[in-house]
């Protein structure tokens, strides 16, 4: 299940930057795409605006078939407060141009990814690429509230794959 | 050099998933009966955005469905009565789907019937339902410029005047009097008789399939936004142009063309359907989605019933072909 979620949140990661390579966050004192899985960054009360942030929610395994069918829910959250050169009144523009972004991403052929095994990849070493591949759901875009002056909107999308023998 | 090819794991095969059906079409030619053969052996890899020629992407459909109709009976002899064997007593297959697109192909398809083009009418035209009498057909220049292809059409600076970008054309040969099946590049219709079709020279044009759209005006050449299906116009053909299509609850023809539908599985496999001859089997149906009230989007429905073709490998007379191609590395 953990490479099917590392696929998927790479996959999504590598996407997103390809269309808007200028979003990107400061974690840590480094520059990270804009995009991050909230259960694999240090635990923290600080939301990070103009940010992507995946979380790996509901699970499911239908164990019916020769492989186990494992459907994860992914919530996408992103806010944004707006610009302060423009006092935030364009907070409606820049949540419409994220919820772009994310549709184009998740939107964009191919729906489906060869899984990918992370787990002893690293400076010079490659990921290992497994024999079946990740898919997903079309996303289901949540209304958008608002908290104050910032805008929120929470997205969730099913990733599904097939957990291979001798897959943990 | 080595020769040895590494191994690699096989995975368990597991069922296909997939998200949508893709359509394809290809035409049968009506006056001899032959249809266009799908290889799914040498072809059924092909990319789903360019399939091989001659067939003609029809988009995205859904609500697809395959039905058999096939009856197989129990043989008994003897007392009391025991099953000693089997009969197909009846052999039937339907496919129903909804197009997500209105395109001329898509429109006429699930029409069921003979499609007529909206032709523009000649000025003071009495009125009827399918388009009054339509106005002057504008020829096709040759020896004068560059010759017309699939693409761009050469009908003069002043004619040219007559087009905008936008127009829809039909491009075609005159009704001289044919009988039988006409259309260029696809049968579109059937004439009985020159008095039934009322000796209309526009009447090829008026039921073609062969149309396009005009994206650009170039010195008296008009430029389509996509190729005419039946390819380059040929010696006798003039452009009529049209506002839009018409379909008839009620009318003889039958259309009947060779489908092809793919389910690409999410895993690398893929399924295949290809039925050589299908007709339709219903007139002209619409489903409505609801969207956000009051909105609904409005889908073209077809049903279509199979027709048979003998299999060249052994004879067997067939109605469809179902292939299976397996993911990479797949336990088979």
């Amino acid at each position: 299940m953990q490479n099917a979620k590392d696929t998927f949140y790479v996959m999504l990661q590598s996407r997103l930057t390809a269309l808007n390579p200028s979003r990107t966050i400061v974690v840590r004192g480094v520059v990270r795409p804009g995009t991050l899985v909230e259960e694999n960054e240090l635990p923290s009360a600080w939301i990070p605006v103009d940010t992507f942030r995946l979380q790996w929610t509901e699970l499911q395994v239908n164990s019916a078939g020769p492989l186990p069918l494992v459907s994860m829910g992914c919530s996408i959250q992103y806010v944004t407060d707006g610009s302060s050169g423009n006092g935030g009144m364009d907070r409606g523009r820049l949540l419409a141009a994220m919820d772009a972004e994310l549709a184009s991403a998740l939107g964009a052929e191919p729906h489906t990814i060869p899984k990918m095994n992370y787990s002893a990849a690293g400076d010079g070493v490659a990921p290992t690429t497994m024999g079946t591949n990740v898919f997903w759901a079309d996303p289901v875009f949540n209304a958008a509230t608002a908290i104050g002056e910032r805008l929120v909107r929470t997205t969730t999308v099913q990733v599904l794959a097939y957990q291979e023998a001798g897959e943990l | 050099m080595s020769t040895t090819t590494t191994g690699a794991a096989v995975v368990a095969s597991v069922a296909p998933v997939t998200r949508r059906v893709r359509a394809y079409f290809a035409p049968v030619n009506r006056s001899t009966g032959v249809p266009t053969l799908f290889d799914a052996a040498q072809l059924g890899r092909f990319d789903l955005h360019e399939p091989p020629s001659p067939w003609v992407d029809l988009g995205w459909v859904s609500r697809f469905v395959r039905k058999c109709g096939t009856k197989v009976e129990a043989l008994r002899a003897g007392a009391p009565a025991m099953t000693v064997g089997q009969v197909r007593t009846e052999v039937e297959a339907t496919v129903s789907l909804e197009f997500e697109t209105w395109g001329k192909l898509q429109v006429t398809l699930a029409s069921g019937s003979q499609q007529t083009n909206l032709l523009t009418a000649a000025a003071g035209a009495t009125p009827n339902g399918s388009g009054g009498v339509a106005a002057a057909p504008v020829p096709l220049l040759t020896g004068t410029g560059p010759a017309s292809t699939a693409t761009s059409l050469n009908v003069g600076t002043a004619a040219a005047a007559g087009f905008r970008v936008g127009s829809l054309v039909a491009v075609d040969v005159d009704y001289t009097g044919q009988l039988g099946y006409v259309g260029t590049g696809v049968s579109s219709a059937y004439v009985q008789s020159s008095s039934a079709v009322g000796g209309d020279v526009n009447y090829v044009r008026r039921v073609t399939l062969n149309v396009g759209e005009v994206a650009a005006i170039t010195a008296g050449t008009l430029e389509l936004a996509s190729a005419l299906p039946a390819g380059a116009p040929t010696a006798g053909m003039q452009v009529s142009q049209l506002v839009g299509f018409c379909d008839r609850e009620g009318a003889s023809f039958f259309q009947e063309w060779s489908g092809l539908f793919v389910m690409p599985g999410e895993q690398g496999d893929r399924i295949l359907f290809h039925y050589p001859r299908l007709q339709a089997m219903q007139g002209s149906v619409e489903t409505e989605e609801a969207l956000a009230t009051p909105l609904e989007r409005i889908r073209l429905a077809g049903a279509f019933r199979a027709l048979p073709v003998k299999d060249a490998n052994d004879g067997e007379t067939v109605l469809c072909f179902r292939s299976y191609l397996p993911a990479a590395l797949r336990v088979v």
